[in-house]
């Protein structure tokens, strides 16, 4: 499907019902090149839309970085990656500053975190220090070097991939840090169907090239502010407090979600509810937005099977809809 | 985790120790602290965290107890063993009571245990101790069950949550079983003798006359406030005077004691005062006394089935029919019969017997009266005015007597009740000449004006003596009466004007006396429905003359369809009904949905439902998914939106499922 993107060009005015058709239509072009993902595809906007930052856990070739590129390029993002290393440097991200002799005095070269969307490779490579460098930028949209603080662009995105795997030499991010990813997801290998297409079709690369960006930054500051007027009824507040409960209960996690957490899980379901376009949350927007966010965050309880995935989705079975 | 309060585990212990309360009155010290420990344990494991003993250990401790058991009881096929078995291992089932499956099969098994207790008590004191472990089982099953749902739902219980709400719960699931024990109650077959076939010395010993009587030997029945019997008369009410109610009566003295003649029991009373003309008429509810004896005022003029009149007019139970439950039976008394106008020489023996070499003083006594005032009736009076002027005591405390028994009375104490007043009487009597003998039985008795009869307590124990002059034959006097008027009067703990003990006010007897009625009403309406009640209860609605096999057949189609009005009930209990009309229907639509087969439940939201309906009703995809989207915006955005439409759309959904072939 081809879309009439020529004619939707970014305006500096624009009203929601135009934004609403432009978020469809990156979301469907997003889709076009990462086949058959339309769930995380939608996690990927919502955390985006909820100003948050993702964390993709899944083995490499799986579409992590052509996800993170079509992101950025439907959205209009400047796009920077970091393939993370052990020998990786706080510097080597959020930049450092040279003395320059002809104007004596020092200037500051920012380094690619001064991204609207970066992609963080391998998190897990670089050293705790590097690594907690990254995070702060995320949790305060600012850097600051030498005491000079620089404010981030805007909206900022952070895509952060792990592979849950290959765990050698590496840093697992510790709980505290991991709670500054607002959602998680898993790619996963492809269905057989869609993956003929995908060894059929075009390569991915050339179909990054060609996509056109639909949004753009002021658009998209927008739209992170339409999903605060999705309204929340007091019914699905009380079912969004009773799983709160509910994973804090000692039956299913070692510990509970929390508060933070929860206001994180209303945030993402507004922004899913946005992405549905309804003005108001359902059940089906928290239940489809709470895997993601228990995922990274809760260990299942010991004596348990199963993934903290696994068991979110059996707790959301088990906890009625008020 | 939540507060103690509302945690099953105290409550559930406290009711597994108050179940076992009676039987744990009759164990052995051993077996007591055998079932108490491990109701200690599990309280004290609670609290410290303990983990569950080793397997290994909790097998032995079985064992153990088994073996305890058999050393106690013998066996453990009698009642009180099999019961004490029950007990101990639903004592030590607390042990590993650590899941909600344990706690549950303890919680339904106080129950059981507690319903065995009325294998050897049916009275009203065990209706309030079942009502007791009832409450405790059902508090302990709703709070379990709580606590294993809202467990497995991922919630924590509510604090609010109070114990008056679980209580209310578990009584509604009991209201619905109360029409049913009732029909069991009305219906099921019921025959003489109890089913589980009593043994007859097998009620635990209950106070109550003897067959003999030693000065002193009544003594302990005076505290003894359980009721004897109670008897409703038709029309008035005899006289106090008149309340003599008639037992064992005493021929054989042997120096200290009374007793019986064997042969005595044997005669049979050959003429009896006419039924149709005697001025007292009344039924008498019996308790059971595991005795044979059947009380009737002087002089009966009835013989109830399976009971013979002796000569001298006591009632015997037949052979193998002592009265081990619950025993009615009508009565007719005529006071004015006039009991053996002549005496026949075996009896006037019998009458006279004395043991030689006893009671030297008071023979001295008697036959220097008796040459005094030859006249029979001026010597009875001459002893009686001597018990009226000489300075004798009623007391209930009196010294003790050693062989001489009646000089000692007589001379030396001075101080004694009824049976010392009965026998030292009798035995002077006896030494002038004058055929006599005691009748022991109750005099008296508390009339309740509330529920019009007459309460007889064993404390209204009384003996007396009887003598036989010629032309009037057998005469009843009271000795007593000389000495305590107000004995006769007022009954023996008033003729004292003293408390029997500690607790003993006005007011306290005053409950007991309300409680009695209920006593009795229980008594009436529930023990004593037997047989002949159950006939003519069904004889009202027109069913008559009903086999036993024809009763459990009715019992077991009532049964049924009473199960199946309930069952409708049963399923919305469970479910609080909502006060959300809008929500109540959508819960309906989803439960109709699931009967419908398709794969939903109350955890799945609007849009999910929408969707497995359209997925599995091809038909009415279009309409299912409306609904859910409709009910959506309405429940969770703020669309106005036509909510009785939606809650009669709800209504009205019906799955209609694709049949094969059709």
């Amino acid at each position: 499907m081809k879309h009439s993107s020529a004619n939707v060009s970014p305006q500096p005015t624009s009203n929601q019902h135009e934004r609403r058709q432009l978020l469809t239509a990156a979301l469907a072009a997003v889709n076009e090149v990462l086949l058959g993902k339309p769930e995380q595809v939608r996690l990927a906007f919502a955390c985006l839309l909820a100003r948050g930052h993702l964390l993709i856990e899944d083995i490499p070739g799986v579409g992590k970085t052509t996800l993170a590129r079509a992101l950025a390029t439907v959205t209009g993002a400047r796009y920077q990656r970091v393939q993370f290393t052990s020998d990786l440097m706080p510097a080597d991200i959020v930049g450092l500053s040279v003395y320059r002799r002809d104007e004596e005095r020092f200037e500051f070269h920012p380094g690619p975190i001064f991204a609207d969307l970066l992609l963080a490779d391998e998190v897990n490579r670089a050293t705790p220090k590097t690594q907690s460098a990254l995070l702060e930028a995320m949790a305060e949209n600012q850097v600051t070097v030498e005491g000079t603080t620089h404010a981030l662009p805007d909206p900022f995105f952070v895509i952060a991939t792990q592979n849950p795997l290959d765990m050698i030499g590496t840093y697992p991010l510790p709980d505290s840090q991991l709670d500054r990813f607002l959602l998680s997801v898993s790619l996963g290998l492809p269905s057989p169907e869609f993956e003929k297409q995908l060894l059929l079709g075009e390569d991915r690369a050339h179909l990054l090239a060609r996509m056109e960006p639909l949004l753009d930054q002021t658009r998209l500051k927008l739209l992170q502010q339409d999903c605060n007027q999705v309204r929340v009824s007091d019914p699905l507040l009380a079912y969004l407090q009773t799983l709160l409960a509910a994973t804090r209960n000692q039956r299913w996690f070692q510990h509970g979600l929390s508060p933070r957490a929860g206001l994180a899980l209303l945030r993402c379901a507004r922004a899913h509810a946005f992405i549905e376009a309804r003005d108001f949350v359902a059940p089906e927007d928290i239940k489809a937005v709470f895997p993601g966010l228990v995922r990274h965050r809760l260990t299942v309880i010991q004596g348990q099977e199963g993934s903290a995935e696994e068991q979110a989705l059996k707790l959301l079975t088990q906890v009625p809809v008020p | 985790m939540s507060h103690w309060r509302q945690h099953p585990l105290p409550w559930l212990i406290a009711t597994v120790a108050l179940a076992s309360l009676p039987q744990l009155m009759t164990m052995p010290a051993p077996l007591v602290l055998l079932t108490l420990s491990p109701m200690l344990w599990r309280g004290l494991a609670a609290l410290r965290h303990w983990r569950p003993l080793p397997s290994l250990v909790r097998i032995a401790l079985t064992f153990a107890g088994l073996a305890m058991l058999v050393l106690s009881y013998g066996n453990l096929l009698g009642r009180r063993a099999a019961v004490g078995l029950l007990t101990v291992m639903l004592a030590m089932k607390l042990l590993e009571c650590f899941r909600a499956r344990d706690a549950r099969i303890v919680a339904s098994l106080t129950l059981f245990l507690c319903s065995t207790q009325f294998l050897f008590s049916q009275g009203l004191p065990m209706v309030f101790y079942g009502i007791g472990v009832s409450c405790g089982a059902l508090l302990s099953l709703a709070l379990i069950e709580r606590h294993d749902s809202w467990g497995r739902s991922g919630q924590t219980p509510p604090s609010g949550l109070g114990l008056r709400r679980e209580l209310g719960f578990g009584s509604r699931l009991l209201l619905l079983a109360v029409p049913m024990a009732l029909a069991v109650f009305l219906l099921f077959p019921r025959w003489g003798t109890p089913l589980w076939g009593l043994p007859e010395q097998s009620l635990d010993a209950r106070s109550g006359l003897s067959t003999s009587m030693t000065p002193g030997s009544i003594q302990g029945l005076f505290m003894d406030d359980s009721p004897a019997f109670r008897a409703r008369f038709e029309g008035s009410l005899p006289s106090r005077e008149e309340l003599y109610w008639r037992g064992p009566v005493m021929w054989n003295f042997d120096g200290r004691s009374w007793s019986f003649g064997g042969w005595m029991r044997g005669l049979e009373r050959q003429t009896l005062p006419n039924a149709d003309a005697a001025p007292y008429r009344y039924e008498v509810q019996m308790e059971p006394n595991e005795r044979h004896w059947l009380f009737a005022l002087d002089y009966p003029g009835l013989i109830p089935d399976k009971t013979r009149l002796t000569e001298d007019f006591q009632l015997l139970r037949q052979r193998r029919h002592a009265i081990t439950s619950l025993f009615r039976y009508d009565m007719v008394s005529d006071p004015g019969f006039q009991d053996s106008p002549e005496l026949s020489i075996v009896l006037r023996n019998a009458a006279l017997q004395l043991p030689e070499q006893f009671n030297p003083r008071t023979r001295e006594l008697v036959e220097r009266w008796r040459a005094e005032t030859p006249n029979d009736a001026a010597l009875v009076r001459r002893v009686l005015a001597h018990f009226n002027q000489q300075p004798f005591r009623y007391t209930l405390n009196p010294p003790l007597l050693s062989r001489h028994s009646v000089d000692e009375f007589l001379f030396d104490t001075q101080a004694g009740f009824c049976e010392h007043y009965a026998s030292t009487f009798t035995v002077m009597m006896r030494m002038a000449g004058i055929p006599a003998r005691v009748v022991t039985g109750y005099q008296g008795g508390w009339y309740n004006e509330l529920g019009n009869y007459l309460l007889v307590r064993q404390s209204d124990a009384h003996a007396w003596a009887e003598i036989w002059l010629p032309g009037v034959g057998w005469t009843r006097i009271d000795p007593t009466a000389a000495v305590a008027p107000s004995r006769v009067e007022d009954g023996p703990l008033d003729a004292l004007n003293q408390r029997r003990h500690a607790f003993d006010f006005p007011w306290m007897r005053q409950i007991r006396n309300g409680f009695d009625i209920l006593d009795r009403t229980w008594n009436q309406w529930v023990i004593g429905f037997d047989a002949a009640r159950q006939s003519n209860l069904l004889g009202i609605i027109g069913i008559e003359k009903l086999q036993s096999r024809d009763l459990a057949l009715l019992l077991a189609v009532v049964l049924l369809l009473g199960s199946v009005a309930v069952v409708p009930w049963l399923k919305r209990l469970g479910k609080r009904r909502e006060r959300d009309a809008l929500l109540r229907q959508w819960r309906r639509f989803i439960g109709r949905l699931a009967d419908a087969g398709v794969p939903v439940s109350a955890a799945l939201g609007p849009l999910e439902v929408g969707a497995a309906a359209a997925s599995h009703l091809p038909t009415q995809a279009q309409a299912a998914r409306q609904l859910a989207q409709e009910y959506l915006a309405q429940r969770y955005g703020d669309e106005a939106g036509d909510r009785e439409a939606l809650i009669q759309g709800l209504k009205k959904f019906r799955a209609r499922t694709e049949k094969h072939g059709s």
